[in-house]
């Protein structure tokens, strides 16, 4: 600690303070423009300009300068105030006096300084700039004549987001910022510039001019589409959510928000939410009361045993799985699942086996912490963005090694030094395999490993791995797989990130085994920045693991639509899937649900799977409930509700309970009571409550139990003449809930297919060439996307959307052999 | 979409052959700082910096197209048109002004029928008018290319025009 006088107040800052930092946390306010927490220091705007008396009283940016030990600083002496002023008077030269039509009003940095030190004068003139301004995009407006040239945009898209759609243009007065060439902003849009501007040049449209900053309410909550978990402000105006708002200091990510999570929550308003429940009659949907669907459903519930099965989406709060749960035992049922049945494998076998725990143990925080970080598909950074935001800065400020295996390049293969090793598809579990074999080899393992039950077996198992035998299939050399296991063994800390989801069959048990295998063996797991993290795409998609909703004693995802087909599965209650779009192999999903006997679908929208359904029940929005969710590291959060619901529509909470008081069960009056029950019977929550988590939610702790397990490869066989295709998530979607979210459904409104450059030149390919693309079970159109990150002979398609769906191709396999025709 | 927009402007490019740009990348491409020499080397290759190439450019070196183009904005040096055979300077500092440089700038731009910075369509002619080439004992000063023309003349500005337009284009 340096020891300091900060306005005649004796205080203390940890070393490496700067000034501005040393006054904050003694509770002394500098004005600041163009500084952020989160950002390195910039020292553009001068406002925060103060005297420092071993400096002879000259004037010092705060925002920059080290403190150092007896510094005597003033922060508002009256030549500082003057000086300041100044800034202000010379900012306002060139910015127009806009505010009363200006969006910021009442938000903006520039207007309260300006109140603050009476600025209400300018001593110089000159003309105000006259750039056009930017409506090219629905969701940022950008109006540089309103830019003080902080500089905080252009800096936090390249120091968090890393796209750098933004920079300085030009020179001396004419600076201004902008994109290349002058051009319209195409990036993520992931609204981080408009979080941080300070002024009014960078706004959301979809806000603008909806409601003044000061007539908001501000709820908290927890983002529903992704498992990172990240905490959320909502804005809302008669039960409205009318925008996301920032703030810096909410949750582990500093208030930094994804496109979805920013510009994806119109779907809580949406005017296609369903209002009140319908049943089928006549062959159509039409309006009935809560109690005549609900006495349907009960009737069709009662006594069904095993003839009734459920789906959920892990989308639904931690009590509610468990009411759900409930409501199927009490119908005498265990059959009940989600995310496809396929997509939890990981946990749900993989780690349950390796780890004796169905959960990582790692979490996000340990990102920025590690040594290296071994990333399995680069997609880990389109899943979960703001996970990738953490690996940026992980790379670029804490010089952490990135090491990527993955079947394309991406965003990630672009960070300083990063290593990307591009395997042909579906080879990542032999690959790691030969990792391991490579560390047993070597001789680099951990002492402890050998004591590890099943360390025989798997040395017998890795015989054939050698990264010679899977440099052939794998399309790597031997080197580099050599390279990268020696790498990985001789970092002190390392981290092992990988995505699963719908979309990702290929990402399963084995390949969790196989890079649980990685971590037992060197022991880069339970300290500080080592582990495994798996993350699953849900915003509860570890929470429906850990309360145990899926298949045990029943059928899983996979049989029960098996069992509509074959008719053993009479009655199906679907909460908030929509299998016809996310299941694999659409013609099938859509013949079992047409001959399942009874569907029920209760959602927030009228789904593809939902118009199928006997009756609907419309859902609430995780902005309308009570509960709790669990991210992908187990950051288990509480989330209270932030507008009334909408139309008629009932929490799952509400439905599920009702239902089992119909069936003669008894049902918990709250989502607090099953809470508790969560926090008595779950392991790692106990001692658990709505209190003890907070507002930053609190870990559920992971028992590791360390077993290896030998994994299964299956090898893909190059299908002649065919192109391989794999599925995935694309950045601005998740699941397919955001395709009711304006942002998402703007930067992405459709399916495509990625395909390489020489493929596209091979098969005379434009962009945007409508292609057919055929497999052994389909067909459908999609349009083209030249990319450079693709390997020749791989496509990539994402599974969000309803309308020409990868699912019509794709069955469920890793890899797809498709022919692309036009 | 912008998207659409941004590939419309792409389009709307001339062609350019991206070889010469590999040339002068894979000559730094591993030297630290590669950016500046590789900006300059690409320019001197094809007279400016064509879109097509500052996009190459970003995608080889892995930068930022958006800084780049900063960079080639922070600049004078750099320019983003296609700039003419031939660049005319003429000095327009006291002593060149003195001694009559406005007359001479007027002339040529009478005759060139382009104003300052400008282009001709037949690409031969690029115009400047800049501060200062350092000669003021010739003032008033022109230059083309190379080649420096002291003590000039509304009568000299006919004649180096009609000499440099028997040169080769190539």
């Amino acid at each position: 600690m340096v020891n300091l006088t900060i306005d005649d107040k004796q205080v203390t800052a940890p070393k490496n303070s700067t000034i501005y930092d040393a006054a904050r946390i003694n509770g002394i306010k500098i004005p600041i423009l163009c500084h952020d927490k989160k950002l390195k220091p910039f020292g553009a705007c001068r406002m925060c300009l103060v005297e420092v008396e071993q400096m002879r009283g000259r004037q010092v940016p705060a925002c920059t300068t080290p403190i150092t030990e007896g510094m005597i600083i003033r922060t508002s002496t009256p030549d500082i105030i003057k000086a300041r002023k100044m800034v202000l008077e010379l900012l306002l030269l060139n910015h127009p006096i806009d505010c009363p039509v200006c969006d910021k009003g009442g938000d903006c940095d520039l207007q309260n300084l300006t109140y603050e030190y009476k600025v209400n004068a300018n001593r110089f003139s000159d003309e105000k700039f006259h750039h056009a301004i930017d409506y090219s995009n629905p969701l940022i407006e950008r109006d540089m004549n309103r830019c003080v040239l902080c500089g905080k945009c252009a800096r936090i898209c390249d120091e968090i987001v890393s796209f750098g759609a933004l920079t300085f243009i030009s020179r001396g007065i004419e600076t201004k910022i902008g994109c290349e060439f002058e051009g319209s902003l195409n990036c993520e849009f992931c609204g981080s510039c408009v979080s941080v501007c300070p002024v009014g040049s960078l706004l959301a449209r979809p806000f603008k001019f909806k409601a003044r900053f000061w007539a908001l309410t501000n709820q908290k909550s927890v983002c529903g589409y992704c498992g990172t978990g990240c905490n959320l402000t909502l804005g809302v105006k008669d039960n409205k959510v009318l925008t996301t708002v920032y703030d810096e200091n909410q949750g582990f990510h500093n208030g930094q928000l994804c496109c979805r999570g920013r510009f994806g929550y119109q779907f809580i308003n949406s005017d296609k939410r369903l209002t009140t429940p319908l049943v089928r009659k006549n062959g159509t949907l039409t309006e009935a009361s809560w109690d005549e669907a609900l006495e349907l459903v009960a009737a069709r519930l009662k006594g069904a045993g095993s003839s009734a099965a459920a789906l959920a989406t892990p989308r639904l709060t931690n009590e509610e799985l468990v009411l759900f749960k409930r409501l199927m035992e009490t119908a005498g049922s265990a059959n009940y699942d989600h995310s496809a049945g396929y997509a939890h494998a990981a946990l749900t076998e993989g780690f349950a086996k390796s780890f004796g725990a169905a959960a990582s143990p790692a979490t996000i925080l340990d990102i920025q912490k590690s040594d290296l970080l071994l990333v399995i598909k680069t997609d880990s950074y389109e899943t979960h963005p703001v996970i990738g935001f953490e690996i940026n800065m992980a790379v670029k400020n804490k010089g952490v090694k990135l090491n990527i295996l993955s079947d394309k390049r991406g965003k990630l293969s672009k960070l300083p030094d990063a290593q990307t090793l591009v395997h042909t598809p579906g080879s990542e579990v032999a690959v790691i395999n030969a990792l391991a074999k490579t560390i047993l080899d070597d001789k680099l393992a951990a002492g402890t490993a050998a004591a590890i039950p099943g360390y025989a077996d798997l040395e017998k198992a890795l015989a054939g791995f050698t990264p010679e035998a899977v440099a052939g299939q794998s399309g790597l050399s031997s080197d580099a797989i050599k390279r990268l296991a020696r790498d990985y063994a001789a970092a002190e800390k390392a981290l092992i990130l990988f995505p699963i989801g719908n979309a990702y069959p290929g990402h399963n048990a084995d390949l969790a085994s196989a890079v649980a295998n990685l971590a037992l063996l060197t022991g880069k797991l339970g300290t500080e920045g080592s582990g495994v993290l798996c993350m699953a795409e849900k915003n509860n998609s570890q929470g429906a693991v850990d309360m145990g909703f899926y298949a045990t004693r029943g059928l899983n995802a996979g049989q029960i639509m098996d069992g509509c087909a074959s008719g053993a599965v009479k009655t199906l209650f679907v909460a908030g899937e929509n299998p016809v779009v996310s299941y694999p192999n659409r013609a099938a999903i859509s013949a079992a649900l047409d001959k399942v006997e009874f569907l029920v679908v209760s959602d927030l929208f009228m789904t593809e799977t939902a118009a199928m359904a006997d009756v609907v029940l419309p859902a609430c929005s995780f902005a309308e409930k009570e509960g709790t969710f669990t991210s992908v590291d187990r950051r288990v959060q509480h989330i209270k509700p932030a507008i009334g619901k909408i139309g008629q529509s009932r929490t799952d909470f509400e439905i599920f309970g009702q239902l089992i008081a119909k069936l003669g069960g008894q049902a918990p009056a709250t989502p607090a009571t099953v809470f508790g029950e969560i926090a008595a019977s779950t392991p790692g929550y106990a001692g658990m409550s709505y209190a003890s988590l907070g507002e930053t939610g609190a870990f559920a702790q992971v028992a590791v139990t360390a077993a290896f397990v030998v994994p299964r490869t299956v090898a893909v066989e190059p299908a002649a003449g065919k192109l391989a295709l794999v599925t995935g998530s694309a950045l601005y979607h998740n699941g397919t809930q955001s395709q009711f979210g304006e942002g998402p459904m703007y930067v992405c409104p459709e399916g495509y297919v990625e395909l390489s450059r020489t493929d596209a030149a091979r098969l005379k390919i434009q962009e945007n060439d409508l292609l057919n693309v055929a497999s052994a079970i389909g067909s459908t159109k999609l349009k083209a996307r030249i990319t450079p990150r693709m390997p020749e002979g791989v496509l990539f398609s994402p599974y969000h959307f309803g309308a020409a769906g990868v699912n019509q191709v794709w069955g469920g396999a890793p890899v797809t052999w498709v022919t692309v025709t036009k | 979409m912008s998207e659409a927009v941004a590939q419309q402007a792409k389009e709307q490019e001339p062609e350019v052959d991206l070889s010469i740009a590999d040339k002068v990348i894979d000559k730094y491409i591993d030297l630290p700082g590669n950016l500046m020499p590789v900006l300059q080397g690409v320019q001197d290759e094809y007279g400016y910096v064509p879109r097509k190439v500052a996009d190459y450019v970003a995608e080889r070196l892995n930068v930022y197209p958006s800084q780049i183009y900063g960079v080639l904005t922070f600049y004078a040096q750099f320019h983003l048109k296609p700039r003419g055979k031939f660049i005319i300077r003429v000095c327009v500092g006291t002593a060149c002004h003195v001694s009559g440089a406005p007359r001479i700038v007027e002339t040529f731009f009478d005759k060139l029928h382009i104003g300052h910075a400008e282009t001709t369509p037949d690409l031969r002619y690029t115009f400047e008018k800049v501060a200062c080439l350092g000669a003021c004992g010739m003032a008033p000063l022109a230059m083309v290319n190379d080649d420096t023309f002291g003590k000039m003349t509304v009568q000299k500005v006919d004649e180096i025009i009609a000499e440099y337009n028997q040169r080769p284009m190539k």
